[in-house]
């Protein structure tokens, strides 16, 4: 794929008025618009009916005080108050309810498992890929290795989830979904160009507090 | 209340009891809800489940809607997040291509196409876009989106957004170049 | 009260000496394209001859031959780490001249910058820094890109953390700030109005307390 001109992307930002690109960046600028008025056909299909029915329904939206419901988000919830390690992906606009539920998490009693040691702590991976076939954390503390962190979906609702202890500090990572698709986490909160052309999620591993 | 009134105001009406007020929202929204989502999924049915199930949720979880003000770009995180998913599902994240002319004849320039055909082919460029880049150029070019509304509606930084609806750029004037 | 926790950004087995070509290759070899070796060679003793930490280039390598990238896109990746370990030593030189230079430091703000705040930022940040013992950088850097990122305006965000530090929260008790911060975005308040909140709770904001999960992994070392 060759790059476009750099003139002929401002143009197409709203940052150079086409009129002064050269003949033949306006005739591809041109293209470019026209392809996308092409696209802005609206479809004569109106899904009102249906939705409105449903919220017929349904109670009124609940308070905004982290009301959570049936579905992923009860599951999220569960998780956290069940002795397993779960961080959740999800992608619709409870990440920042979940968000927030992370930042409240309780302490769970730490018991047969490892305890991190001194300048460690605990990272939480947890992502939400339904109909993934597998899911893994690959970053700097595992040397951006295949097959040392898999998560595990045990209960099959599309939820991988696992925990590890890493040294207190700064992370990079992502997740690699049925081997083959990385993906940032969209739950880190924090990314960092790659320097590859894609963005890496970042994770800062406080220490432990002791039992 | 009309439908005059801001979207801050219908929706602190909706989620104050008045669920028939959500109508206003669906009005509003519906069609570059649909238009987006048939772009991403290639499919005018799979666009409208999507889209259904998105204005479901979007009104079941109104209240959380941190900035009524930014309605907009909410509803379409909704549904950008569902079409990503129905995506996933078909693992390949290729767009089937419905009710699709067939192509024209290769030696046709693109000024002769039928529009039609001049439809066909772009929609086929855009769906060998990979999601990211296809939603990035929808959102920047279909739905008229600054890139400020865009990293609300995806949750991507604006640097992150440029680079795909740049790449998406390069892929569509190939494609569409390939015809002259 | 939980003691003011130092956060500290050591990088697995980072030292600043050089590292042996030998090593270099015993690490990359089978993980990274072969044409890409002598020039990820040459980058990373050129790092250890000018005392920049080595193993943020190691992995920037090791991340570019598993995300299957080509030989001279990931030697150009690498060589940009390197430049930005530069640029990151810059900055920690001019923001505090007599600070040594730790390779924790170099990291962090190299991540900083990654992040996308200003080296302007960066050096106001660790200029002002509290009173020694000197503190770890990533705490303080890695707050202001969180408020940033969460679309707080950088010199407000410098402004809130700064006064946090001397209200005596250290570490990542700085973290915390931007986290609550975050919160009452969260809950609905402007930027500006979310900040004077948390500059109002200041030096108590509700720590976010570290997960604690029952089962859980221990790592294998990065070099198993």
């Amino acid at each position: 794929m060759t790059s476009i001109d750099r003139r002929l992307q401002e143009a197409l930002d709203g940052e150079r008025d086409p009129a002064t690109l050269p003949a033949e960046l306006r005739e591809a600028y041109a293209r470019l618009v026209g392809a996308a008025q092409l696209l802005s056909h609206t479809p004569p299909a109106s899904v009102a009916e249906r939705v409105m029915a449903e919220v017929r329904r349904l109670p009124a939206p609940a308070s905004a005080a982290l009301a959570f419901e049936d579905g992923v988000a009860r599951r999220v919830a569960r998780w956290f108050a069940q002795p397993r390690a779960v961080t959740l992906r999800l992608r619709p606009a409870w990440t920042l309810a979940i968000a927030a539920a992370l930042a409240a998490v309780v302490f769970l009693p730490l018991a047969e498992s490892v305890a991190p040691g001194a300048e460690e702590g605990v990272a939480q991976f947890v992502g939400h890929f339904p109909g993934a076939r597998s899911v893994e954390v690959v970053g700097s503390f595992n040397d951006w290795r295949r097959g040392a962190l898999p998560l595990s979906d045990e209960h099959h609702d599309g939820i991988w989830h696992g925990a590890v202890v890493l040294p207190a500090g700064q992370h990079e990572y992502m997740f690699v979904v049925d081997g083959e698709r990385w993906v940032a986490d969209p739950l880190a909160g924090r990314y960092v160009d790659d320097g590859f052309g894609r963005e890496n999620a970042l994770l800062i591993v406080r220490p432990a507090v002791g039992p | 209340m009309s439908d005059r009134s801001s979207d801050v105001e219908v929706v602190a009406r909706v989620v104050g009891g008045d669920g028939e007020a959500f109508g206003i929202i669906i009005q509003r929204y519906e069609p570059g809800l649909l238009r987006f989502a048939t772009r991403m999924l290639g499919s005018s049915d799979a666009a409208a489940d999507a889209v259904a199930e998105s204005l479901v949720r979007a009104y079941r979880h109104l209240a959380q809607c941190r900035n009524p003000a930014r309605l907009r770009s909410w509803l379409y995180r909704i549904t950008g997040n569902r079409c990503h998913s129905h995506l996933a599902r078909r693992r390949t994240g290729e767009v089937p291509l419905e009710d699709v002319p067939p192509i024209a004849d290769p030696a046709d320039t693109w000024e002769v196409l039928e529009r039609g055909e001049q439809v066909a082919l772009v929609e086929r460029a855009l769906a060998a876009l990979s999601p990211e880049k296809r939603e990035a150029f929808v959102l920047k070019h279909v739905e008229g989106m600054s890139y400020e509304e865009m990293a609300a509606a995806t949750g991507s930084r604006i640097p992150t957004l440029k680079m795909r609806v740049h790449r998406a750029r390069e892929a569509l004037l190939a494609a569409l170049e390939e015809r002259v | 009260m939980r003691p003011a926790l130092g956060l500290a950004l050591v990088l697995a087995a980072s030292h600043a000496s050089a590292v042996s070509a030998q090593s270099v290759r015993a690490r990359l070899e089978d993980r990274v394209p072969a044409a890409a070796l002598p020039a990820i060679d040459s980058l990373v003793t050129q790092a250890g001859s000018e005392g920049l930490p080595t193993e943020p280039l190691l992995q920037k390598a090791l991340e570019g031959g598993v995300k299957g990238i080509a030989a001279d896109r990931l030697v150009n990746g690498v060589r940009r780490g390197l430049t930005q370990l530069r640029d990151a030593r810059a900055i920690l030189v001019r923001a505090a001249p007599a600070r040594a230079v730790t390779p924790g430091d170099v990291a962090a703000v190299s991540a900083a910058l990654a992040r996308g705040l200003s080296p302007a930022l960066v050096e106001r940040l660790l200029g002002a820094a509290p009173p020694p013992p000197p503190e770890p950088a990533g705490p303080v850097l890695h707050a202001a890109a969180d408020l940033v990122a969460r679309g707080f305006p950088p010199d407000s965000a410098a402004d809130l953390l700064l006064t946090a530090q001397r209200e005596g929260l250290r570490g990542v008790r700085l973290l915390d700030v931007a986290a609550a911060a975050s919160h009452e975005l969260q809950r609905g308040c402007a930027p500006g109005e979310a900040l004077v909140r948390v500059r109002e709770m200041l030096p108590n904001v509700p720590e976010v307390p570290p997960p604690r999960p029952r089962a859980v992994t221990r790592r294998p070392g990065p070099r198993s």
